[in-house]
């Protein structure tokens, strides 16, 4: 349900406004361009073609396969600029631009272009603004900014006076990437350029070049799922290069990454705005259900469930820091329900809420017994000053960082997208281990014996001292004890 | 006997010939100040030159494998004793400039023109179709390194000449005039040599 203050009328108006918006009016898979083709095959634009099938005779061969070059849309047609235009530059006498920014698929794509835009796929770079100094000055080290980080959360594109484009900024194909023209994302970081090939786009590898790895390891989690599984054996009967995508109508034999995040099923509306049926926020020390604020001006932000609803009208500082005009917000609930609406093309209702279950039951395991517990220690010790506030100078540091961060996120994808050994071995089991095994002892050394105690009593109801079953009088062959000489 | 008129006196054979003789020795002359004031050695004398010439230290026209260095002069000068004087002559309102306009040997002040002077060279080989260039290329022997840059320099270049695709080869880079921002460019020389906000204009009034 969509929270105002209270249930009257316009609110009941508005739950029903935002359940269509949610996608109750299914459609099909992409958007047909409705613009009359006289918006493209610009005439001075067959130049071009000329020339690059000489000169790059392999980007053109990709372009001539595309559905652009079918329906005549040619390299001006994306590549123009004006001469104001900070990236704008002369070439063979057109004025084009290098970056084609998802302004400008939005000329034709405007829907898709609108959707990215305002998805957390757009605000890739500022999701990891409170991350990167800390891992970028004493961690990875800032020459790996350009080529790890910012590969896939994108560059800020930066244009010297000379309208050449920085080399630590550009090439970059990640998906928040801050355009010259102001826009954010880059359509080319799932849609491989010049192809810009519906099949390829998806699949999960249109995907997992980036979400792969101990900060969002969706490319192994998935493989090793069921449907990961399925995927692989069943490629062949994906119809993966349909028209129409529908799950269910136009494929069944897997589901991809596309599927759940942003196809269409019936029923459910697809959506570039990726992320918008996510419930729990995965990627924190702590997971939190949230609720996606929906701006006036269509920008979006996530909010913990922790926090009172914003109301509708009310001011809220968007993710850059700026204030906006709260228009609607979609519940963890309705956001669930949405995803629900993918799982039942294949799975009955029980055996979904069962999964749903399985699911929120290890997100809520993990932040009880070790987000929580290991967030508040670590809060505890800065507040003592038993940690200075330079990140990682301190062991207990990267410890906490690959407990919450790397087997942390391990645990929480894996239960998400059922694998279970990324949630339990994999997962859970690392946490575990690192918790009582490391991170603990690393406490004491650094507390002093009482003061770990007392804070391990306070912030983990002191169950972190006492195990739950006594001590056995049945050999345990798992730790030792018990067994035989050899 | 042939009648020689009678103005053609001893006095004006001498005249002629030592007049002869005079255009001779001024045409070389021409030739040898044409040929001296396009070296790189004469160019660089000032030293806002030098400042130009570094870039073109860098670049494949001041090494090129073939070993065949382009100077100064091979390609902003034109050929023919006369077109050459001639551009010396043009040439000599920059010299003016060097001695009594801005102080080109300041780097900072000598990049914020760089522009002007980028887009005024353009517009000249754009006006003899890039001849200098072609004292060197010939564009049917264009081979190069790459499958197509032969049948590229055949094909694609009707109502085009050298400069309009091969520009920013040797200088520092400046965009085309069409996409030149005075302002991005201006900001930019004020990160590099570490001035004030607002100083490069204020510097280019001067």
């Amino acid at each position: 349900m969509v929270y105002a203050k209270n249930h009257s009328k316009p609110t009941l108006l508005l739950c029903l406004i935002m359940v269509s918006w949610l996608g109750v009016v299914g459609i099909a898979w992409a958007e047909k361009v409705k613009l009359s083709p006289d918006n493209w095959g610009k005439a001075e634009g067959k130049a071009c073609i000329d020339c690059h099938e000489k000169s790059s005779p392999g980007l053109t061969r990709q372009w001539e396969e595309s559905a652009h070059a079918k329906a005549g849309v040619n390299c001006l047609d994306c590549h123009q600029a004006l001469p104001a235009d900070d990236d704008a530059l002369e070439h063979e006498g057109r004025v084009i631009a290098t970056i084609v920014s998802p302004k400008d698929c939005g000329r034709c794509h405007t829907i898709e272009s609108t959707e990215t835009q305002n998805s957390v796929h757009s605000q890739a770079v500022a999701l990891i603004g409170d991350k990167l100094p800390g891992l970028a000055d004493n961690l990875s080290g800032k020459a790996l900014i350009s080529a790890g980080c910012t590969q896939c959360h994108g560059s800020f594109v930066a244009v010297r006076g000379d309208g050449t484009l920085t080399p630590e900024s550009w090439p970059n194909s990640g998906i928040g990437r801050i355009n010259p023209d102001g826009s954010r994302g880059s359509c080319s970081a799932c849609h491989g350029r010049h192809q810009f090939s519906k099949a390829q786009a998806r699949t999960p590898e249109a995907c997992t070049w980036c979400h792969n790895g101990s900060d969002s390891p969706d490319d192994e989690v998935f493989e090793k799922s069921k449907h990961g599984a399925l995927f692989t054996s069943h490629r062949d009967k994906m119809n993966l290069a349909s028209d129409d995508w529908v799950t269910g109508k136009d494929y069944s034999a897997a589901p991809t990454c596309v599927t759940c995040h942003m196809g269409a099923s019936p029923g459910l509306k697809a959506s570039h705005d990726v992320g918008m049926r996510e419930a729990w926020s995965l990627n924190g020390p702590v997971s939190e259900k949230q609720y996606l604020v929906i701006f006036e001006d269509g920008e979006r932000r996530e909010l913990p469930d922790t926090q009172a609803v914003p109301r509708r009208g009310s001011d809220l500082a968007k993710l850059d820091g700026s204030i906006g005009k709260v228009k609607a917000v979609a519940t963890p609930k309705q956001r669930r329900q949405a995803m629900g609406k993918v799982c039942i093309e294949c799975h009955s209702k029980g055996f979904t809420d069962g999964f749903m279950r399985q699911f929120d039951d290890a997100i809520k395991y993990y932040n009880e017994r070790f987000g929580k517990p290991a967030q508040s220690i670590m809060r505890a010790l800065y507040e003592k000053s038993l940690l200075t506030t330079t990140a990682f100078d301190e062991p207990l540091e990267f410890t906490y960082w690959k407990l919450w961060h790397d087997e942390g996120t391990k645990l929480r994808h894996g239960a998400a997208m059922a694998s279970p050994n990324h949630s339990g071995w994999q997962g859970v089991h690392q946490v575990a281990q690192l918790f009582y095994g490391t991170f603990l002892s690393q406490l004491r050394e650094l507390a002093g014996e009482e003061t770990a105690n007392a804070l391990i009593g306070e912030y983990t109801s002191g169950w972190a001292q006492q195990k739950e079953s006594a001590a056995s009088t049945a050999p345990i062959p798992l730790v030792g004890y018990g067994v035989d000489k050899p | 006997m042939i009648s020689i008129p009678a103005f053609i006196t001893r006095h004006v054979l001498i005249a002629l010939l030592l007049g002869g003789f005079a255009g001779i020795l001024f045409v070389l002359f021409l030739i040898e100040f044409d040929h001296v004031t396009g070296s790189e050695e004469f160019c660089t004398g000032c030293h806002s030159m030098e400042l130009v010439a570094e870039p073109y230290r860098d670049s494949a026209h001041y090494n090129p494998a073939s070993g065949v260095r382009a100077s100064c002069g091979d390609c902003h000068v034109s050929e023919g004793v006369f077109a050459a004087t001639w551009d010396h002559i043009l040439g000599g309102k920059d010299l003016w400039a060097q001695l009594f306009g801005p102080d080109y040997d300041d780097p900072a002040i000598n990049a914020l023109h760089t522009p002007d002077a980028a887009f005024a060279a353009r517009r000249w080989f754009q006006k003899n179709d890039s001849a200098t260039c072609r004292r060197c290329h010939v564009q049917d022997a264009i081979n190069g390194s790459r499958a197509n840059t032969l049948l590229i320099h055949q094909q694609e270049t009707q109502g085009k000449s050298c400069i309009d695709c091969h520009y920013n080869l040797v200088h520092r880079r400046v965009p085309d005039e069409k996409t030149f921002k005075r302002d991005k460019w201006n900001r930019m020389i004020e990160q590099e040599f570490n001035l004030a906000s607002g100083k490069a204009d204020e510097l280019l009034q001067h």
